[in-house]
């Protein structure tokens, strides 16, 4: 559905993406995961022909993002970062309008947008001007926007940046939703590495315009070792016979190794042949943060902000 | 495509319609000038080359063409607006052409100006305007203005959309304000002293607008000479300011 060919977009001579391929398959869910300045926007930009690229290419839907603009445009929807809306005219109103853009009658494009403002619970807010919405309520009469001519393929840039919790979630839901009901490919841009291991059937990691890594999130865990397990025991002389029965050693009361081949019946087995018992133990997974700092050398700095 | 420039057409005139404050100010100073102008300079006529035409019949064009640069601005501030708010990409993510995005506000923008014309005209009309070649006067003068606004609308779009900023939208308005006087804006063409302003004059446009606008207004009958010279001025500043608008369509996002 989406595939990009060593994709170079440079302003003034820096890159601000280099040299990013990528297949996106369809009714997948991609994420594009990496801090700001990354090149995730950029990136977006280009499939969605609003930017040309310096070098390479990419095809959406099987159209060429330069050669065949108006049909990438058609099949495809937009969020972008920024939301997309006139605050002069009222929900409905840009709806209907969004509807006519895409070739649709004048009734089509208002059943339409009635249908649209119930998805996302807009209804009694139709007909007020939309820059008297809330931060939460913009957002999702922009994805009701993204979704009027019923795309294939949705972009999203970092649809939740900004929003509270609770309005994350429900993107997060509406996302699902979409994916899973109508089958819509999705690519989506985030900083937030719990956003993309939530959403995300399959993630690139990027930063300073190139892909570091890419895989599911179960295979990105991976390249940083399997489940870590962490036991602590009653006195230090359990500990070290714990620690032997795994041909490892003890730090005090604590014993703490990577599972590997082992599972944790394997462990808690034999732990009961020796008669021994933990006071507590825990197997921790990998995050992503771990493998950000991994590929790139760099800690992360996105995180889920605090948001009041 | 002309199913979506009406389309954009009409979303751009309610945006203009909800925010009066975007045209209202630039009305007033119009009809302002019509005052100023015909109650200060009025005695001027009298002098041979007016040729016996009234004052306010004389400077009526210059009133709507200052009206018509005032109100032009206001399209690419409009536009800018919409770069900023972020719908400009929305609509570029849209299979509406360029052309079409962009014709909507001028066409909507030229709107504008035909309703101001008109007021323009009905405070003429209770000064005591008469034209002598009466009803196609009055309609070719309105022509003129439309034309030379649609025009102008197109530079203030193409302005706007290359520099993505509302005072440089509003400033490169402003530097055409100049051009209006430096023309036959007081006094016609034989009236005119200096030497470069005489030329200054020939070479602009807008002299080409008032001359067709008194063609048709001053005069005892039409001069078709200069009637079609100021229609075709108009016509050609349309075209060359569309062009010049939609070519610096792609691309005009947001800058971070």
């Amino acid at each position: 559905m989406i595939e990009a060919e060593s994709l170079v977009k440079t302003y003034e001579n820096v890159p601000a993406v280099d040299g990013v391929s990528f297949t996106v398959k369809e009714g997948e869910v991609f994420a594009f995961l990496g801090p700001n300045g990354a090149g995730k926007s950029t990136t977006v930009q280009m499939l969605t022909t609003l930017v040309r690229p310096t070098a390479g290419g990419a095809r959406v839907n099987n159209f060429d993002v330069v050669k065949q603009e108006k049909d990438v445009r058609l099949s495809i929807g937009v969020a972008l970062q920024e939301t997309g809306i006139d605050k002069d005219l009222t929900g409905r109103e840009l709806l209907v309008l969004q509807g006519r853009l895409f070739k649709m009658t004048k009734q089509e494009a208002e059943a339409r947008a009635e249908e649209l403002l119930r998805v996302v619970s807009l209804t009694d807010a139709a007909d007020r001007r939309s820059g008297t919405y809330s931060g939460g309520m913009r957002r999702r009469l922009d994805l009701a926007l993204t979704l009027v001519h019923r795309p294939t393929v949705l972009f999203l840039d970092e649809p939740t940046t900004g929003l509270d919790p609770a309005s994350r979630i429900e993107i997060w839901n509406e996302v699902r939703r979409l994916n899973e009901q109508f089958g819509t490919t999705i690519f989506l841009t985030t900083q937030y590495l719990e956003e993309a291991d939530e959403l995300a059937d399959r993630i690139a990691i990027i930063n300073h315009g190139k892909i570091v890594s890419e895989g599911t999130a179960e295979e990105l865990k991976r390249l940083v070792g399997g489940e870590t397990i962490a036991m602590t025991f009653h006195t230090e002389q359990e500990a070290s016979d714990a620690a032997m029965a795994f041909g490892k050693t003890a730090s005090g009361l604590h014993v703490s190794f990577e599972l590997d081949a082992l599972t944790l019946t394997d462990v808690v087995r034999r732990l009961d042949e020796r008669m021994l018992q933990p006071e507590r133990l825990t197997v921790k997974q990998p995050s992503l943060d771990d493998v950000f700092l991994k590929v790139t050398g760099e800690s992360y700095e996105g995180g889920m902000p605090n948001v009041d | 495509m002309w199913t979506e420039t009406w389309l954009f057409t009409k979303r751009s005139m309610l945006t203009t319609i909800r925010n009066p404050f975007s045209f209202i100010p630039n009305l007033i100073i119009s009809v302002f000038f019509l005052l100023v102008y015909t109650s200060g300079l009025s005695s001027v006529a009298s002098l041979p080359q007016f040729e016996g035409s009234a004052y306010l019949n004389f400077i009526l064009p210059v009133s709507i063409v200052s009206g018509a640069v005032g109100g032009a601005g206001g399209t690419g501030q409009a536009l800018v607006r919409d770069i900023e708010s972020g719908y400009f990409a929305r609509l570029l993510l849209t299979p509406a052409t360029r052309t079409a995005i962009v014709l909507g506000p001028m066409i909507a923008g030229m709107l504008q100006l035909l309703v101001q014309t008109l007021l323009i005209f009905a405070v003429a009309f209770l000064l005591g305007l008469s034209i002598p070649v009466g009803l196609p006067g009055f309609l070719f003068t309105v022509l003129l203005a439309i034309g030379f606004g649609l025009g102008f609308a197109g530079y203030s779009v193409g302005v706007a959309l290359k520099t993505r900023n509302a005072q440089a939208a509003q400033a490169g308005t402003l530097l055409f304000f100049p051009l209006i006087f430096l023309s036959t804006t007081f006094v016609p063409k034989e009236l005119i002293e200096a030497e470069w302003l005489k030329v200054a004059a020939t070479f602009n446009p807008t002299t080409y607008i008032f001359e067709g606008m008194r063609a048709v207004l001053t005069q005892p009958t039409i001069d078709w000479g200069a009637l079609s010279a100021g229609l075709a001025v108009a016509g050609a500043l349309s075209v060359v300011m569309i062009v010049f608008a939609a070519t610096n369509a792609r691309g005009a996002l947001k800058q971070k």
